[in-house]
This record gives C-alpha cells, sequence and structure tokens, in this order.
C-alpha cells in the first residue's frame, strides 16, 4: 500500500512537472487551433473526395465513416498531446546520456518517462477530433443507447491503450539505433491508415491492420460500438488486443533497458 | 558565380561525406523512406473504391499507375531540410556551418540529393509488389515521356527543397516555424495529389488548385509519369513549375539573406 | 546484522566487455559496412577488484578511456558486468531494486538531471515525490544544503539562467535530498572555473563529514584527488594499478626533486664548470636528484655557490601519473 502511495505521488508529481514545462514553451493555444483547423481539412476531405462518386464504400455510409475518421483525429490528438512528446524526450535522454538519471530513480523507468511530457496546446485536436466525431454520430440513421456509448468509450481506451504500446515498442527501439528522431514519423504513417475504416482495406491489410499493428482496431471498433454493429465477442477481442499489445510493450521496453545497460559506456 | 564554382568542385567530396553519414545512420533512413509509404495506403483505398468500376475517370489500373508513379516521384522530390534548419538555427550549430566556404544550402541541397539513389533502390521491390498485385497498370512510364518527367521530378524537387529553405529560414524570426510548416505540408497533403489524383476534385476546386503551387510539386511529375498528362499540355505544366522555382529561388534567397543577417546581429 | 564497518563496496574481478562496430575507411568501407558489419572487443574495465569502507572517500584516477566511468556505472547498477561480482550496500547494482536505488546518488559532471525551463526548486520538490521523502526530513536536508552550497538566491531562477557553477552546486544538491549513503560523482569539476572546483570539492568533503556518506569520484584532475580524496585507485586501460594513499604512491614513483637556485650574479665559465652537475637554465641553476641526495646538494649548494635564492621542487603530479599511465602502456 505504501508502494502504491509512492508511485501515485511520483507519477502525479512527475505529470505536474510536465505541464509546467510545457506551459514554459508558450506555444500558443490559438496557434494550435489554427493548425488543427488546416490539419483536419487534410484528414476530412479526402473522405469527402471519396464518397464523391459512392453513396457507401465497403458497407460504410458517408456518417458512417466519419464517424471513424472523428475517432482518428481524436487519437491523434491523445498521440500528439500525451504519447509524442515522451517519446521524443526518450530519445533525447538516451542520445544524451540523461536517461541514466531516469534510471536511476527507485520508481519504474517505463512509468516514469510515459508522464513525464505533455503537450497540452495540442488538446484543440482531441476537442475537434470529438466535435466530427459526435456530429457524425447525429446524423446516423439510429442513435447510439447508452450501452453503444459506454462500449465506444471503453475501446477508445483501448485504442490509446495501443497507441502507447505501439509508441514503447518504437521507443524501444530508439535505444539501439540511437539516432531515430523520425520515429514519430513512423508512427504517424502507421497511425495514418487508422483514419479509414478496416473495411475499405483489402483482407490481408485488414488482418495486419487489426492485429499487427491494430491502428484500423482503435478506430474502426468504436465506429462500430457506436453504431451498435459490435457484438460482444468483437468487444472483448479489441481489448484483448490491447491488452497483449500491453504486455509485448512491456516486455519490449524491458528488453530495450537491459540492452542499454549492457551495451552503453 | 565563384561561390556556386566552389561548391560544385567540393560536391564529391560532400556527396562522399553525406553518403558515409547515411551509411552510419541506415536505420534511420529506412525508417525516412517507410514514412512515405502514405500513398500506398490511399491506393489501396481508392483500389476498393473502384472495384465495381471507375471513379471520376480512373480505373484501377490508372490508380495503380498513378500511385506508384507517385510513390517515386514522391521519393525523388522529398526532403528534410526544413527540419534541419530549424534545429540548426536554433541550437546554433548554424554559426559554424556559415564560417565554412561552402554555402550550408548547397550542403544540405548535397546531402538531399546524395540519398536519391538510394531511395530508388529501397523503392523497387515495392513497386515490383505493387505490379504484381495490379498487373492492368502496365508499364506506368513510356521511353518518350521519361526525359520530361525526369526534368519534371527535377523542377519539383527544387520546388520542394526551396520551400523547405523559406520555412526553415523562418526560424530566424520565429519560434513557432515548424507549426507553420506544418499548414503548409496540410495544404501540400490535401492539394498536390498526394492524397487522391487532382482530378477527382470537382471543376471550381480544380481551377483554384491549378493557380496553387502545390500541384506542381507532385500531381505534374506523377502524372507525366504515369501517362495521363503528355504532350503540349504537359510542356505547359512544366513552364509553370520552372516559373514556381524561380519565385521560390527568390523567396528563399531573400529569407536566407534577411534571416542571416538577423542572426548574425543577435548571435547565435 | 552487517557491522558497521564492513566494506560497503566489495568487488570481484569485474569486467566489462563491448563489442563495437569497426568501419573501414574510405568509400568502399562504406559500401561494405552496409552489408555487413564487423566487430571487435572493447575491454573497458578487465577484472577490477576493490572494498571500500562505508565513509571512505576514494578518487579513481585515469586517463580518458580508462574505464573508469564504466566501473562506477557498474557500481551504480547503470551497466551489466560482464563477468566478475560486484555487491553495493548488500544489493547487485544491476537489479536496481528501489531500496538499493533510495540509498545511492550518481552526479555526472556533463549531464544534468535538473530541469532545464524550471528553478531548481521544482527539481527538488520532483525528487522528493520520487524518493518519497517525508515533508519535514526533506525539508532540514534541503536547508543544510542550500547553507552549505550558498544556494539561497538560485533555487527560484529557471536553471537555463544559472551560470555552470551555479547549476553544478544545484546538481548536487538534488542528487543529495534523499541523503543517499553512497555518493558516485563521475568528473564532477569539470567544465568549472578554479574558484567553483574548489568550492565544490570543500562541499563533498564537507557533506562526508557531516552525512557520513561514502564518497566515489572519478576524475583526471589531480587537484580533485589531492584536495579530496585520501585513497585513489589508478586504472589504466580497464585495470587497477594502484590502490592506496596518494603520497605513497607519489614517492614511489617520483622520488625526485629538482633543486633550483637563483644565483646572486652571473656565473663565469669556470664557476659554471665546478657546479657541475648543476646546469644552467634560463638564469638559473637547476639539477635533478633523488629525495636522499636532497640534503646533500642544497648544503653543498649554500657553501659552494653564490645563492640568493633556492626552491626545492616536487615534480608536477600530472607528470608522475602520466609516466606511470605510459609505462602501464608499454607493459
Amino acid at each position: 500500500m505504501k508502494r502504491l502511495r509512492h508511485v501515485v505521488r511520483a507519477t502525479v508529481a512527475s505529470f505536474r512537472v510536465a505541464i509546467m514545462m510545457a506551459v514554459q514553451y508558450r506555444a500558443s493555444f490559438v496557434a494550435e487551433a489554427v493548425v488543427s483547423v488546416f490539419w483536419l481539412a487534410w484528414t476530412i476531405v479526402p473522405l469527402f473526395v471519396l464518397f464523391r462518386f459512392q453513396r457507401g464504400v465497403a458497407g460504410w455510409s458517408q456518417d458512417e465513416a466519419l464517424v471513424v475518421v472523428g475517432f482518428f483525429i481524436t487519437l491523434s490528438g491523445v498521440l500528439d498531446a500525451f504519447v509524442d512528446p515522451n517519446l521524443s524526450a526518450v530519445v533525447q535522454h538516451v542520445r544524451q546520456g540523461t536517461l541514466d538519471y531516469v534510471l536511476l530513480k527507485p520508481i519504474d523507468a517505463q512509468l516514469l518517462v510515459s508522464v513525464h511530457r505533455t503537450a497540452p496546446s495540442k488538446l484543440p485536436h482531441v476537442l475537434a477530433g470529438v466535435i466530427v466525431a459526435v456530429i457524425a454520430a447525429a446524423r446516423l440513421p439510429r442513435a447510439p443507447g447508452a450501452a453503444d456509448l459506454g462500449a465506444a468509450f471503453l475501446l477508445l481506451g483501448a485504442g490509446t491503450a495501443i497507441l502507447y504500446s505501439l509508441w514503447t515498442m518504437v521507443v524501444s527501439l530508439s535505444f539501439k539505433f540511437v539516432r531515430v528522431d523520425n520515429l514519430s514519423y513512423l508512427l504517424r504513417t502507421f497511425v495514418d491508415a487508422g483514419r479509414w475504416p478496416t473495411a475499405f482495406y483489402p483482407v490481408v491489410v485488414r488482418f495486419v491492420l487489426t492485429f499487427i499493428v491494430p491502428v484500423g482496431l482503435m478506430t474502426t471498433y468504436p465506429a462500430l460500438a457506436l453504431r451498435g454493429a459490435l457484438s460482444t465477442s468483437g468487444l472483448a477481442l479489441a481489448l484483448g488486443v490491447a491488452l497483449a499489445f500491453f504486455g509485448a510493450a512491456r516486455i519490449a521496453w524491458t528488453l530495450a533497458v537491459r540492452r542499454y545497460a549492457s551495451a552503453s559506456s | 558565380m565563384k561561390a556556386l564554382m566552389r561548391a560544385l568542385r567540393a560536391m564529391p567530396a560532400m556527396l562522399r561525406v553525406g553518403f558515409a553519414e547515411m551509411v552510419a545512420y541506415r536505420a534511420e533512413l529506412v525508417i525516412w523512406i517507410l514514412t512515405a509509404l502514405t500513398p500506398i495506403i490511399m491506393l489501396l483505398v481508392w483500389d476498393g473504391v473502384a472495384a465495381n468500376g471507375p471513379v471520376g475517370g480512373y480505373d484501377r489500373a490508372a490508380f495503380a499507375r498513378y500511385f506508384t508513379a507517385g510513390l517515386f516521384v514522391r521519393q525523388l522530390t522529398s526532403s528534410w531540410v526544413v527540419w534541419e534548419l530549424n534545429e540548426s538555427i536554433r541550437t546554433g550549430t548554424l554559426s559554424p556551418a556559415l564560417l565554412k566556404p561552402i554555402h550550408p544550402l548547397a550542403f544540405r541541397a548535397a546531402e538531399n540529393v546524395v540519398v536519391l539513389p538510394f531511395r530508388l533502390v529501397v523503392m523497387m521491390p515495392i513497386a515490383v509488389a505493387l505490379w504484381l498485385w495490379r498487373p492492368e497498370m502496365g508499364m506506368f512510364i513510356e521511353a518518350r515521356a521519361l526525359p520530361l518527367c525526369l526534368l519534371s521530378i527535377a523542377l519539383a524537387w527544387a520546388m520542394n527543397f526551396l520551400a523547405q529553405t523559406v520555412f526553415g529560414a523562418l526560424a530566424f524570426f520565429a519560434e513557432q516555424s515548424l507549426g507553420l510548416f506544418n499548414v503548409w505540408f496540410s495544404l501540400w497533403a490535401l492539394l498536390s495529389g498526394y492524397l487522391f489524383p487532382l482530378e477527382l476534385l470537382p471543376s471550381w476546386a480544380r481551377t483554384i488548385v491549378w493557380y496553387l503551387p502545390f500541384r506542381s510539386m507532385l500531381a505534374v511529375p506523377t502524372e507525366i509519369a504515369a501517362g495521363q498528362l503528355g504532350g503540349a499540355e504537359a510542356l505547359l505544366e512544366v513552364g509553370v513549375q520552372a516559373i514556381w522555382v524561380v519565385l521560390f529561388f527568390f523567396a528563399a534567397r531573400a529569407m536566407w539573406r534577411a534571416g542571416v543577417r538577423r542572426y548574425e546581429a543577435f548571435g547565435a | 546484522m552487517t557491522a558497521s564497518n564492513d566494506p560497503v563496496v566489495v568487488v570481484d574481478r569485474l569486467s566489462k566487455v563491448y563489442r563495437v562496430p569497426r568501419k573501414d575507411p574510405g568509400l568502399r568501407g562504406s559500401i561494405g559496412s552496409l552489408f555487413r558489419r564487423r566487430y571487435q572487443e572493447v575491454r573497458a574495465v578487465d577484472g577490477v577488484s576493490l572494498e571500500i569502507r562505508p565513509g571512505e572517500r576514494v578518487g579513481f584516477l585515469g586517463p580518458n578511456g580508462a574505464g573508469k566511468t564504466t566501473t562506477l556505472k557498474m557500481l551504480s547498477g547503470l551497466l551489466v558486468p560482464t563477468d566478475g561480482s560486484i555487491e553495493v550496500a548488500g544489493h547487485r547494482p544491476w537489479l536496481r531494486e528501489p531500496e538499493f536505488l533510495s540509498q545511492i546518488t550518481l552526479v555526472m559532471g556533463q549531464k544534468m538531471q535538473l530541469i532545464w525551463d524550471l528553478p531548481p526548486r521544482e527539481t527538488f520538490e520532483l525528487n522528493r515525490a520520487l524518493f518519497d521523502l517525508d515533508a519535514a526530513e526533506c525539508k532540514r536536508t534541503l536547508e543544510e544544503l542550500v547553507e552549505l552550497l550558498e544556494l539561497g538566491p538560485l533555487l527560484d531562477r529557471p536553471v537555463r539562467n544559472l551560470s555552470l557553477g551555479e547549476r553544478m552546486k544545484c546538481e548536487l544538491a538534488a542528487a543529495l535530498l534523499h541523503r543517499p549513503s553512497l555518493l558516485f560523482l563521475d568528473e564532477p569539476t569539470i567544465g568549472l572555473d578554479v574558484r567553483m572546483q574548489v568550492a565544490v570539492r570543500q562541499f563533498i568533503a564537507q557533506w562526508n563529514k557531516q552525512s557520513g556518506a561514502t564518497v566515489l569520484l572519478t576524475s583526471h584532475y589531480m587537484a580533485d584527488i589531492a584536495a579530496l580524496t585520501p585513497r585513489v585507485v589508478v586504472i589504466s586501460s580497464g585495470r587497477i594499478v594502484y590502490d592506496g594513499s596518494l603520497e605513497t604512491l607519489v614517492d614511489k614513483l617520483a622520488p625526485e626533486r629538482r633543486v633550483v637556485v637563483m644565483p646572486l650574479r652571473p656565473l663565469s665559465q669556470e664557476e659554471l664548470t665546478a657546479a657541475a652537475p648543476f646546469v644552467l637554465e634560463e638564469g638559473r641553476l637547476v639539477v635533478t636528484v633523488v629525495v636522499q641526495e636532497v640534503k646533500r646538494v642544497v648544503d653543498r649548494a649554500l657553501r659552494e655557490l653564490p645563492v640568493q635564492d633556492l626552491a626545492i621542487e616536487e615534480p608536477p603530479l600530472e607528470d608522475v601519473i602520466a609516466q606511470l599511465f605510459s609505462s602501464e602502456a608499454e607493459a
């Protein structure tokens, strides 16, 4: 119990410092909000172009697909605000040798590096995504029920966990390939594939995007839940995948730290 | 002029250093290349849409040809000088580079160019895979279109490099310069034909897009390569590209000079 | 229960071996390394054994690349040994158990744990939470540190606005907030001006006395060792070359002294010849002799030469140590 209290205390303190550091940068909310408008356009316009010629694509109507896009924008915002800043910081730590200081603290290093940075200025993206998803969901022929909403939230949480796990695995790679500061762009390319419902892709790719790099799962499944099209087994499957990835991320991190501990000088 | 001659003479050495650096960090390079795979994703989606028949004048073969060509063009025209400039200005490492007899931008250009053959080589297996998947796309480039296509690619490369220089040089003046570049990049992604062939836009949008530079940075060489743009029209578009290159050059030069002056006045 | 004088650090035949990629020169080498990487073995630490008692101040001295930092990192658990055994405060460091980590601290001269954009106070607060320190106790420790290091005016200014020396002082405070029983310092005075170097050394000595913490310091500056650590461990090429007191080392290695005579007036050629073995060097008469001969030579000089001033110089410690390293390299 004392240990748990210690860990909670340490986490809260780290996150508090993360916010203080972010505020120092004077990255203006307004500027980010403007950027997110352009980014919204980039994400939504292709959808409109796509649906210009057909009413439905692979069994998805424009509004249903728009829900997926909304969730995609939301999760991208979460990635930008909470996950990516920590990623860049770890890469920098490894490069500058300051990861040593993290490893010397009596708190799990993975936990520390997951909460020690944040970019609250990216929160407008999250808001924009939620707005898009809500507008699209409102236009659906069938209004989502409470259970649907609950499942959708749960799956968005699972999606966050998947993003976090993917990020952690990629960061673990950075220990070996030290000069990989474009790792975040790599992650983004994969995440980018999640902007479309997985049904739009050929079968093989669909499988990859659901089980191997589950970016499709994290946006499509909550959208399916929202329109009541997701079975309980589907829900269980998605949560299972998220859990598996979380475990894999932990393993990847542990191996990377061990390697760092034996290889660096 | 003398500076240019000096830069040219130093080219082989710069290329060699750039190559050695690139090899030392080959993992990074592969990742950079992987990040340009968005066209493949878009191709998969559009292919699905065109499953039951052509869409806006593009059938599956046409989409395949377009996006495969787009993949190559993207690889051959992209650069990362905006991030390099931003970092070297912010951290002050630009100072020693300014003292060298070679213009730092010439060095960056050499660096960016030397990577191209490697990128081409890495793209080959992907192109082959795509061709095996959609053999109806055929050979997406005809021999007689090649010279114009190469010219168009070179001009697009220059546009990209110079545009990035402008935004990189913004770091002399503003901390948020990368944010501004992200806006530019979003517009580029949307309006350059990166995510969908510009032909698919409604005609009013197509007119607007014609007046913007983004089309010249990707769509023009891609359409020439894919055989969807040819003859006099292609020449016209390449001419437009050349005009944009000139405009961008002057913009980049002005930004750079103003920026360096400010940099040297205020110190690193 | 361990007796209070049991060694707190026990190292036995510790080794650390790296595989480092090797590249052949030139363009061909670049292409070659694209396809096939070649490795070579580097023995950073090669069979190091030592024991340290609680409260001791020990200096690791050696040239760059000797293995000092690697050894220190193994002691603090940052690196896993390739061979041999290592025990610090009853733990195996590389397991990085929380109880172990709470008892040690590492300060690296060129790397900061202070948060750059915030005042040092915020780093202290963070560390307080990370080490789960009791508020009252922590306050007391901080007051002690603030007094010893004169941190008063520095606490609330962003770290980026502090000078290098001020930053170093704050680094030390941040590192000691949890009152560790072991203080590892890796080149702590590097890059500091002389005044600050002295201040840092004085602080470490004072803290060692006040808190009883064991101090392990690596440095390639003789002055750090001479001022701070009565016991010196000389490391060269990954091996311990000497482990003992500094005085004994100097006497053993450099039993020579330079006797320098400033003459009252210029000497004639005959006088110069007669003054042998003294040699004329830039207007002064100089001779180098073993310690045992010093008295005889000085007596003779005072009797026979027109002496205005006479000095007995020890060879610079740096030269002594450098000699030790070069002889090791030849070995």
